[in-house]
């Protein structure tokens, strides 16, 4: 029973290993998938445009090599005529002498015609090999200026169109630079006007506030007069609408630390009166504003008995 | 931005802090072992059904009760469970019988509990190990959340030195730290699985040995009674 158990133990360690192995693999698997996106993207947008274009000139310069040939074949045709011209004078002697010396003359004509045929021969072959290397001359002449010809087209060709590519590089700079400056004009201008429109606005915001500090202002100084008012024993012998000026040194909590007469009324109980009453309404109702109560610092009271 | 360019997992795992790789390292002792016991106990379970099936198609298809019981006590090594607990029962039931003057009960309860003791033993041999499952189901969640608390921490820690925080800064900590939660979890999941199945399968094979033991005490008593 142990034996057995042993085996199944280790049968059973190899698999759980194997299972480890299996989801290890794969998660890494799973996680490196997501890993395949790196950068370089701008820069193989440039090179493709030059492969292109360069494998396009090599298919045109070929088609011109088989036409030597066709040319060469009128020219041995008209060579061949001199050969008539010789056979045609010894025709012309033929005289009454002996036999003998016709023989003689005939043997001699004949070596003479052998040989004239030999040298004539000999002279054509020459002239066939002469004409016939100066075919190949010219053939191997032809053949390279063609060639020549071809080179110095393609040259051309691979020339324009390195120039052309230049251009359309030098081109699309230009266009950059262009739309880069055009850019920046835009970016200028519309920074420009978001400067103006900031400063607008700002200034716009900076007069509503002053518009709103100054109602506030005005509510509490009303607030303030009717306070005082509120306070005000008149004297009894009062007559008239007389204006009476205070100036106040205000605390930031509304106290008053200082009333000082500016412009008398004329009727010194009068005047009295109001500072009395200045001084009884103290502490003075004050903005929460602190702009707004920045205004109250020093205040100028003006009182009239009646509104 | 070279951060991220790196996150695959052996790097995230080699990046780690040390308690957070002691504490893959624990997880991954904990899922090997678990499912060491998981393919044990799957091995076993099996062969244990399998041998009681034999046995009872053997034992109530009318085999002589004699030449199996020398067949197991021979070799007691290939036998199942529910034989050797066969084999206990009907080994004390002979001793008993050959002592002259004993009664039917004491005969009977001397095998009875001749044969609980061998049904016991052989219950918890083969529950030995499925408690080590449940433990590794139920706390590997935890340990494994606490790698990730540990590494979250550092990550957060390391931030705050740094005057402007942006998320490429944390994202390689927490990633690091979430993989020891991966770990608890994949380690925690079987071990589950595999305990509640085991579980189920044994609490079968132990009523089935309990029923066999009764029907085979009712046999004996009616040989003694004879």
């Amino acid at each position: 029973m142990s034996f057995a158990l042993q085996r199944n133990d280790l049968a059973a360690a190899v698999l759980a290993a194997g299972v480890h192995g299996f989801f290890l693999m794969l998660l890494v698997i799973g996680v490196s998938w997501q890993i395949h996106d790196p950068q370089p993207i701008m820069a193989e947008l440039w090179q493709a445009i030059p492969a292109q274009v360069k494998p396009l000139p090599p298919p045109e310069p070929p088609p011109p090599e088989p036409e030597p040939l066709p040319k060469a074949v009128p020219k041995p045709e008209m060579k061949a005529e001199p050969k008539a011209i010789p056979k045609a004078q010894p025709e012309s002697k033929t005289a009454d002498i002996a036999l003998e010396k016709k023989k003689q003359e005939e043997k001699k004509k004949q070596e003479e015609l052998a040989k004239q045929k030999q040298a004539l021969e000999l002279e054509k072959k020459k002239r066939q090999e002469i004409e016939k290397r100066r075919r190949e001359e010219d053939r191997l002449m032809e053949l390279e200026a063609e060639q020549e010809a071809a080179r110095i087209e393609a040259d051309k060709l691979k020339r324009e169109q390195e120039k052309k590519l230049a251009e359309q590089k030098r081109r699309e700079a230009l266009k950059r630079d262009e739309e880069e400056m055009e850019r920046r004009m835009m970016e200028e201008t519309l920074a420009l006007e978001a400067s103006q429109s900031k400063a607008r606005e700002a200034k716009a915001a900076a007069d509503r506030r002053a518009a709103e500090i100054g109602k506030i202002v005005d509510r509490y100084k009303a607030m303030i007069s009717d306070k005082v008012r509120g306070n005000a024993r008149l004297p009894e012998n009062l007559s008239g609408n007389p204006e009476v000026v205070y100036e106040v040194n205000v605390l930031p909590t509304g106290e008053i630390t200082k009333i000082k007469l500016v412009k008398s009324s004329g009727n010194a109980a009068y005047d009295t009166a109001i500072e009395k009453a200045i001084e009884k309404s103290s502490p003075l109702p004050m903005p929460t504003d602190r702009e707004a109560a920045a205004h109250f610092r020093e205040l100028e009271l003006k009182h009239k008995p009646k509104n | 931005m070279e951060v991220s360019q790196n996150m695959s997992l052996l790097h995230l795992v080699l990046q780690a802090s040390i308690p957070v790789k002691f504490v893959m390292g624990i997880l991954l002792a904990a899922s090997f072992m678990s499912w060491w016991y998981i393919f044990i106990k799957l091995f076993a379970l099996k062969r244990a059904a399998k041998d009681t099936n034999r046995f009872e198609a053997e034992f109530w298809g009318g085999a002589d009760l004699n030449a199996v019981y020398h067949r197991v006590s021979d070799q007691p090594e290939k036998a199942g469970e529910l034989e050797r607990v066969f084999e206990a029962g009907f080994s004390e039931f002979l001793k008993l019988r050959r002592q002259s003057g004993a009664s039917v009960n004491v005969i009977m309860d001397g095998t009875r509990r001749a044969m609980r003791a061998a049904y016991q033993r052989e219950v918890d041999t083969l529950e030995s190990h499925l408690a080590f499952l449940a433990t590794v189901g139920s706390v590997s969640p935890y340990v494994g959340l606490f790698g990730t608390v540990w590494g979250i921490m550092l990550a957060f820690q390391s931030l705050a030195s740094v005057a402007q925080a942006t998320l490429a800064q944390v994202a390689p900590g927490i990633a690091e730290a979430l993989i020891a939660t991966a770990m608890g979890l994949f380690a925690a999941i079987p071990a589950v699985v595999a305990y509640n199945r085991y579980t189920h399968d044994l609490d079968r094979l132990s009523s089935r040995m309990e029923s066999f033991m009764e029907e085979f005490s009712n046999i004996l008593q009616r040989q003694v009674a004879k």
